[in-house]
């Protein structure tokens, strides 16, 4: 398989380790995960992770992290903000801080967290602050485990809208699309998470949720049975986004339906909001085994989580803000899952769009999904 | 600065009065803390392993907590059934009940406040919803209408009885033009509380058992059975136990409302039930979820029916003048319309609302241990505060508790 | 009384204000497909290309229906292709004689035998080519025009993109796999196969 440069055109795609080597297995570009154990021909490692420093953060890459730990500019707005929070809870991390045997390194680290756990609202920051709070995070995470992540805070695009179409006629319920979900986005393997739920409906029955399978486990498709994916909607009119008391929830321009994880306090009242079980919160501390991590995040996306706050599909964000489709659409062998721009009139979603009979669940609530159904 | 000095000498006196009593007194002090001792260890371990201690998941995203937020919310509007008349319309009968319920009223709030805390996935990070440092989200939020309307409604309950006592502690009268716009105020606010919270769920279209229009004003009629009732038990045990006097009756005018409101409940109910029962949709699921169960799963099943046989005993009883005026069994039927809201109103709401899950799943729920420690704690904590602060205000309003200028 | 009419009035009206301000802010539109076509009107194109991610591919451009998009070159996949390399006479010569058997375990299960045999995609006298039912070459390049024959709503909808898959990335330029990227054009169906996962912990769950 790895003779030429061309590779996908494995004529079963039902495996999923065909794709060839420009794309690994999880379905990043090369280096973008450490699956490949071979000298790569393209990038090392470093050079990937520079490029990649290079692109998020120009020219303050010459900087090191240290230094941007501690050159970030104060407003009194900030500075009152810190304060008046470290008064209500920060005894820990003082108590880490004033350590007299901390090294430089866990002073940092103190300093790291300290900042983290004040900083604002992603939501309201302007492109410096992003900047800012995703180099720490990178900082954090090269301190404590030794390894280097990237992380982008690349903002929504003009022009675009996000907009998903799933052809239910198509899908034959092989759930590559959750596997690779779960892979691409980090999430808790103890709990099992998954955004994306497969239901296995009867012929005939329509659209009988309640007597659909979600966890089937025997040889797909099964006769007599079609399959219907659902995972967030992305709604336009977002229910959760309306009832989230500190905003840490919010419609991007480009239309995904984000959370600031670092924002969100856990209350849970999005969850019940959500028409459409788009939600999931994490009871306990997440997990991931470190060589299963993807480190090509993104502030919004599938960064690592922490106990006690929401997640959700977020359109693969790190994926689809760099032009790549989600991991969901990638990992799909029989093309049900189409993905695309919905405001570029030659766009393959608005001709789905404008071509097939379309549907979205629930339209009754006026929430305006942007994910349609449509049959062959 | 003669104000400061007076406030110091009562806080001095309270505690005085706080920390000495009788034996029995302290047995129920040190009860109290033991519980709360111990809903605070289970809490520690819920800080340290995550929201997955409790009986949670994915599908019943909220429980017992919110539960009895829920409900708490509830009891801490019904302080107004006292203080309408009192202070409005001038009605004397209730004059020594309202600082009672008024301090009711604040126990409750604080056990409000304290179930959402515990309910939180990140407490860490509370003061993002304080406004001005945080976001707060208004007005889109119901949840923000609701800290606002709940901490105002605090702020009043405080401020109001304190003023009052504050006076009497110095041997003064109160002054009406000082209190009672307070008063009026805190009457609507009381309205409000119990109103916000019923649309925090009341606005959600993904919950059809939830998204009804009568769910607001059926929270306002199970308040105003569900608190006074507490207020009557709670009169008769301050009855029994000190020299504060409460007449028969300010009892019986108190009954009263509870009689009102319980069978305007029960009205209510009855109209919830014909919905969801005579014409059933997709969207009666829940209900049939609450009082037959779906596809084998019964777990509300004991719970709602013990409630609603409880609510319609205790509404029958308290209609008939002779059952309500005889004392005895006025307190239980109190004791049992409590109990039946607080199932009805608690979990009996909250739960359903989750089940079926929105594709239809079922998943069922059931406390675990450490929930359940950590709510006796917070209940237990209610009834500490209240304990302090009836304790002052009865001293107070006896006359043994009085400022001497110098001791 | 008056002071309470006041205060009842002064509550409604804040009440009043704050539902009328919130929510309905900027644009607002009857539905997202309003919106869609609003906004779509004066679409400049973005920034964000496929081209970092189909560049390591030969592509060639096609137009169908009216639609122009790219498809992965074919003829360098395959494996000796040119065919008239091995293919030097005509077959029914070749099978004549006495060769080392090629293709053999070529098993053929797309339509049945009454309606398709290997001749009615290839052409024994010329190997480099398809041909279509009625005779004419089709290149391998432009397999999809062969398959278009008999399944054409599958084709519309692949030159739309509601059939078949986009390569790697959702923007322009479009680049879209073909028909045999996916389907082995002689066994054309998806094999059944066990799910990629099973989600124990929600057997848990709902007992």
């Amino acid at each position: 398989m790895s003779s030429t440069n061309k590779k996908w055109f494995s004529l079963n795609l039902n495996s999923k380790h065909k794709q060839g080597s420009s794309s690994c297995g999880c379905g990043k570009t090369s280096g973008g995960c450490n699956s490949h154990k071979e000298p790569n021909t393209e990038l090392s490692e470093e050079e990937f992770f520079d490029a990649a420093v290079d692109a998020s953060i120009g020219e303050e890459r010459h900087k090191d992290g240290f230094d941007q730990v501690f050159d970030v500019k104060m407003s009194r707005r900030s500075a009152f903000k810190k304060l008046t929070a470290s008064l209500l809870i920060g005894a820990g991390a003082v108590n880490t801080s004033c350590s007299f045997l901390a090294g430089d390194e866990s002073k940092e680290k103190a300093q790291i967290d300290w900042e983290e756990q004040f900083k604002g609202n992603y939501k309201l920051m302007n492109n410096d602050e992003k900047k800012a709070t995703v180099d720490r995070l990178v900082r954090s995470y090269q301190l404590r485990t030794g390894k280097t992540i990237s992380m982008s805070s690349t903002n929504a695009e003009d022009d675009v809208l996000f907009g998903y179409a799933f052809n239910i006629s198509k899908c034959q319920g092989y759930m590559d699309c959750v596997n690779a979900c779960v892979e691409e986005n980090n999430q808790d393997r103890n709990s099992q998470m998954q955004y994306i739920r497969i239901h296995e409906m009867e012929d005939g029955k329509g659209f009988n949720f309640n007597e659909a399978d979600d966890n089937y486990y025997h040889e797909v498709p099964a006769e007599g049975h079609f399959y219907m994916g659902t995972q967030c909607f992305h709604c336009d009119n977002p229910p959760c986004v309306d009832v989230c008391p500190v905003q840490a929830t919010w419609r991007e321009d480009d239309g995904l339906v984000v959370i600031d994880y670092d924002w969100c306090v856990g209350c849970r009242y999005c969850m019940a909001a959500c028409p459409y079980d788009g939600r999931r919160f994490n009871w306990s501390k997440p997990e991931v085994p470190e060589s299963e991590i993807n480190k090509n995040q993104h502030y919004l996306g599938n960064r690592l989580r922490k106990k006690g706050v929401m997640e959700k599909c977020t359109f693969c964000v790190q994926r689809s803000r760099a032009g790549k489709n989600p991991a969901c659409v990638e990992a799909c062998p029989t093309g049900a899952r189409i993905f695309g721009n919905l405001l570029d009139p030659n766009s393959t979603i608005r001709w789905v769009l404008e071509n097939k009979k379309v549907f979205r669940l629930k339209e009754d609530l006026g929430t305006e999904p942007k994910f349609w159904y449509f049959m062959d | 600065m003669r104000r400061l000095k007076v406030f110091k000498r009562l806080v001095i006196d309270s505690l005085d009065v706080i920390t000495h009593g009788s034996k029995k007194y302290h047995l129920w002090m040190a009860l109290l803390t033991l519980i709360m001792l111990i809903g605070m260890y289970c809490y520690s371990i819920q800080i340290e392993q995550g929201l997955s201690v409790t009986g949670m998941t994915d599908r019943v995203s909220w429980g017992l907590y919110i539960s009895n937020f829920t409900f708490l919310v509830g009891v801490a509007a019904a302080a107004v059934m006292l203080v309408m008349p009192t202070y409005v319309l001038k009605d004397i009968d209730f004059k020594q009940a309202v600082l009672i319920g008024e301090g009711l009223a604040v126990a409750a709030l604080i056990m409000c406040l304290a179930f959402v805390v515990a309910d939180m996935g990140g407490p860490s990070v509370l003061w993002h919803m304080i406004p001005g440092i945080g976001v707060f989200n208004f007005p889109n939020s119901m949840l923000t209408w609701d800290v606002i309307v709940l901490n105002g409604y605090l702020f009043l309950n405080i401020t109001i009885p304190f003023y009052i006592l504050f006076r009497h502690y110095q041997g003064k009268k109160s002054k009406k033009s000082v209190y009672v716009p307070g008063a009026i105020l805190s009457v609507f606010w009381a309205v409000a509380i119990h109103l916000v919270t019923a649309f925090l769920y009341q606005g959600l279209q993904a919950r059809p058992f939830w998204n009804n229009a009568l769910l607001g004003p059926r929270f306002l009629a199970s308040a105003f059975a569900a608190g006074p009732a507490l207020i009557i038990i709670v009169l008769a045990i301050i009855r029994t136990y000190t020299a504060f006097k409460i007449e028969d009756k300010t009892l019986k005018k108190i009954a009263m409302v509870v009689t009102v409101a319980a069978q305007i409940n029960l009205i209510m109910l009855i109209s919830e039930l014909f919905k969801e029962f005579y014409a059933p949709t997709h969207h009666s699921e829940s209900a049939y979820y609450l009082f037959f169960g779906l596809e084998g799963k019964t777990a509300l099943l004991p719970w709602i029916w013990t409630a609603i046989s409880m609510n319609v005993l205790a509404t029958i009883i308290l209609t008939f003048h002779k059952l309500r005026n005889n004392f005895k069994v006025l307190f239980f039927a109190c004791f049992l319309l409590f109990v039946a809201i607080w199932i009805e109103k608690g979990f009996g709401l909250i739960v359903p609302g989750f089940i079926p899950g929105p594709y239809g799943k079922i998943a069922e729920y059931t406390p675990t241990g450490i929930e359940i420690g950590v709510t006796i704690g917070i209940w237990a904590m209610g009834a500490f505060v209240f304990t302090i602060l009836a304790r002052t205000a009865i001293k107070i309003e006896t006359g043994e508790l009085r400022y001497k200028k110098d001791k | 009384m008056n002071k309470c009419i006041i205060y009842k009035i002064s509550i409604i009206l804040c009440v009043v204000l704050c539902f009328s301000s919130c929510k309905h802010h900027d644009e607002e539109y009857h539905s997202v497909t309003d919106k869609i076509k609003a906004e779509s009107k004066d679409y400049h194109g973005t920034s964000i290309s496929s081209e970092a991610y189909i560049d390591h591919i030969n592509t060639i451009e096609v137009t169908e229906n009216d639609i122009t998009f790219l498809i992965p070159e074919r003829k360098g996949e395959i494996k000796s292709y040119s065919c008239t390399e091995c293919h030097s006479k005509p077959l029914t010569q070749m099978q004549n004689e006495d060769l080392k058997k090629a293709h053999w375990d070529i098993k053929l299960s797309h339509a049945d035998k009454m309606t398709m045999n290997c001749v009615t995609c290839h052409n024994g006298n010329d190997m480099d080519f398809l041909q279509s039912l009625t005779g004419d070459q089709i290149d391998f390049n432009a397999s999809h025009l062969l398959c278009s024959q008999c399944h054409q709503k599958q084709f519309n909808d692949w030159t739309g993109g509601a059939h078949g898959k986009r390569i790697e990335s959702w923007a322009p330029p479009r680049a879209s796999m073909t028909c045999v990227n996916c389907h082995n054009p002689h066994t054309p169906g998806f094999e059944s196969k066990w799910p990629e996962r099973y989600n124990t912990q929600k057997i848990n769950e709902r007992k």
